[in-house]
């Protein structure tokens, strides 16, 4: 059995030289990754030997300790607070996208066209054009310095009513009609029947909506502005920007904001590149 | 059987009432609202602390006309701060966008083609690495690239001084007087940690770009005798030619709005030198609180980034076929 010789896969060009250029490279783009998390375990004193140590001559865990100790950097509640708003914003933009790409695809109504249009030519008015009355509306409903002022507003995503509309028209109307005549109500059928059909679709869009809202930094610096509400990328600069001359406390912190959640992007990374690769989505 | 149609309709013609109307309602409060908002701020001398009429308009923020665009077409050097600022701005952001394009090209589509020749099991991994910075918060990104940029202890410095033999301590992003073919050295350093973190985009939209050329073409070439080099320049980058144009508009549209990485790395440091145009905004909006100046500006940006989105139209209009 083992004689049999299993066919190699046709490679149209195959380039020898590919890996002795890749490898390299790989490593060159994972560095500000390694001399980030190699500096969190040196000690104050050696972070700022000249020249530097590329690796931690003494091997400390005290900063994560003080970082974590720290009591004006309470991380889980700021975790908590990025946790809510991308978790309510990808369940809000999920649901808005489906119901009313369906919608477009399969109903026909009065003034369908022109607001089609409408949503759509929203995808190419930039978020900044917005931001400055967007501020002053929050301002004046007192949502300032509150979650709800970064879930409120981002309800609708013009994007991905695009995107569920163009997955919902592949959707057979017999399956639709099929439902109506054994009497399903409508909500009833977009929830059991339309909803099921755009699965993969609704976890690719879920994730690049969650991956957007955790890292997003420009909004919520404008909305939030006191400590507590704040969320984890403003908390970041804040703290670097006090820990100046501390770059090791703040290299534990930023392993700590950052790499928990870069590692299960990496688990879904399957639906991210995929979502990216289908729409040619920018941040 | 007609009754039930009708039936079924009404309720068709709820549930599409029941939908519809409040998403009417709702961009119509928090899209189409503050678009008008923001056009008419444009025209006012607008300050949130000021006090004003209905909704802060008029009174102490009064109407303006179109001086703030007449004061952005002021060149004399002697204009008001915020055209000057205005003019390094819209300078700054575009010699951004002129770097970003082309090197973000010129990484990625050979990586890709790179990526693609090797073994199958390996090129998950490789796109894995190449890809992971765009996973990470652009702050973090600004940060870890902050720590390599360090004048006293950053891993760049320590780099040359190695090859060198010397001490060496450039403030790759602090120091004003480096300047190389007239770019600022600070605008390298925030292009190369944008690019870091920008160019996974590319990268997975060109991988899965060559993965959909037909076997079919690339067995004819072989067949009738085309090597490595042709391959490449008569098959491949022709056929991904829509692709390259599509991520070319792509990335220069969110080059335009750069932001996160310059206020981390040097908020439009050193001496304004990478005071990009969103910065820019940002900085008159909610630090100076000249909202109506800022609004004025946001116009401009907007359409620059508009004109750019309808060449993409253009060309996604255009039909393609293998």
């Amino acid at each position: 059995m083992s004689a049999i010789v299993r066919p190699r896969p046709p490679h149209q060009f195959r380039l020898r030289p590919a890996y002795f250029l890749l490898i390299p490279l790989s490593l060159v783009a994972l560095v500000p990754f390694i001399w980030m998390v190699l500096g969190s375990f040196k000690s104050g004193r050696e972070i700022r030997k000249i020249p530097p140590t590329f690796f931690p001559q003494e091997f400390t865990l005290e900063n994560y300790k003080r970082v974590l100790n720290d009591e004006d950097l309470p991380l889980g509640i700021f975790y908590r607070n990025s946790a809510i708003i991308a978790l309510a914003n990808v369940v809000q933009v999920l649901f808005t996208s489906s119901l009313f790409g369906y919608i477009f695809a399969k109903f026909e109504f009065k003034g369908k066209k022109a607001l089609f249009w409408f949503i759509l030519s929203l995808m190419m008015i930039p978020h900044q054009m917005t931001m400055i009355p967007g501020y002053l509306i929050l301002a004046k409903l007192g949502l300032i310095n509150n979650l709800l002022g970064l879930i409120i507003p981002a309800a609708i995503d013009a994007f991905g009513i695009f995107l569920f509309r163009q997955f919902a028209l592949s959707i057979p109307n017999e399956l639709i009609d099929a439902a109506r005549v054994d009497g399903a109500g409508e909500f009833y059928i977009f929830r059991r029947i339309v909803l099921p059909q755009l699965g993969p679709a609704l976890a690719t869009f879920g994730m690049l909506t969650f991956m957007f809202n955790w890292n997003a930094y420009l909004w919520p610096l404008i909305v939030l502005t006191e400590k507590n509400v704040r969320t984890l990328p403003i908390i970041l600069t804040w703290y670097s920007s006090r820990m100046v001359s501390n770059d090791h406390l703040t290299m534990a912190a930023s392993v700590l904001v950052i790499l928990p959640v870069l590692f299960i992007f990496l688990l879904v990374q399957r639906w991210i590149v995929e979502g990216i690769a289908l729409s040619g989505l920018k941040g | 059987m007609q009754r039930f149609f009708r039936g079924r309709d009404s309720a068709k013609k709820q549930f599409i009432a029941g939908s519809i109307t409040p998403l009417v309602l709702y961009m119509a409060f928090w899209t189409l609202l503050p678009l008008v908002w923001g056009v008419a701020l444009a025209f006012f001398d607008y300050s949130p602390r000021r006090a004003g009429g209905f909704l802060g308009f008029g009174a102490d923020n009064p109407f303006v006309s179109l001086q703030h665009f007449q004061t952005m077409l002021n060149f004399a050097p002697d204009a008001p701060l915020e055209a000057q600022q205005f003019h390094i701005g819209i300078k700054i952001t575009l010699l951004f966008v002129a770097l970003i394009v082309p090197l973000n090209l010129m990484i990625t589509l050979p990586l890709a083609l790179l990526i693609e020749s090797v073994h199958d099991r390996v090129k998950g991994v490789f796109r894995i690495i190449f890809f992971l910075p765009v996973l990470a918060p652009s702050v973090g990104v600004a940060i870890m690239w902050g720590f390599i940029f360090n004048p006293q202890w950053g891993l760049l410095n320590a780099v040359i001084g190695k090859f060198t033999g010397r001490l060496v301590g450039i403030n790759w992003t602090g120091d004003p007087n480096l300047v190389v073919w007239g770019i600022p050295v600070a605008l390298f350093g925030i292009v190369i940690a944008y690019l870091w973190q920008d160019m996974g985009y590319n990268l997975v939209i060109f991988i899965a770009a060559l993965q959909g050329i037909p076997q079919a073409v690339k067995d004819a070439a072989k067949i009738d005798g085309a090597n490595w080099g042709q391959m490449l320049t008569k098959i491949i980058i022709p056929l991904l030619m829509p692709t390259i144009l599509l991520t070319a508009v792509l990335t220069m549209i969110s080059a335009f709005q750069v932001f996160d990485i310059v206020q981390v790395m040097t908020e439009g440091g050193p001496d304004d030198q990478t005071q990009v145009l969103l910065l820019n905004i940002y900085n008159y909006a909610f630090r100076y609180q000249k909202m109506g100046w800022a609004a004025a500006v946001s116009i401009v940006m907007f359409l620059m980034i508009l004109s750019i989105s309808i060449v993409q139209t253009r060309l996604l209009r255009t039909e393609w076929e293998y």
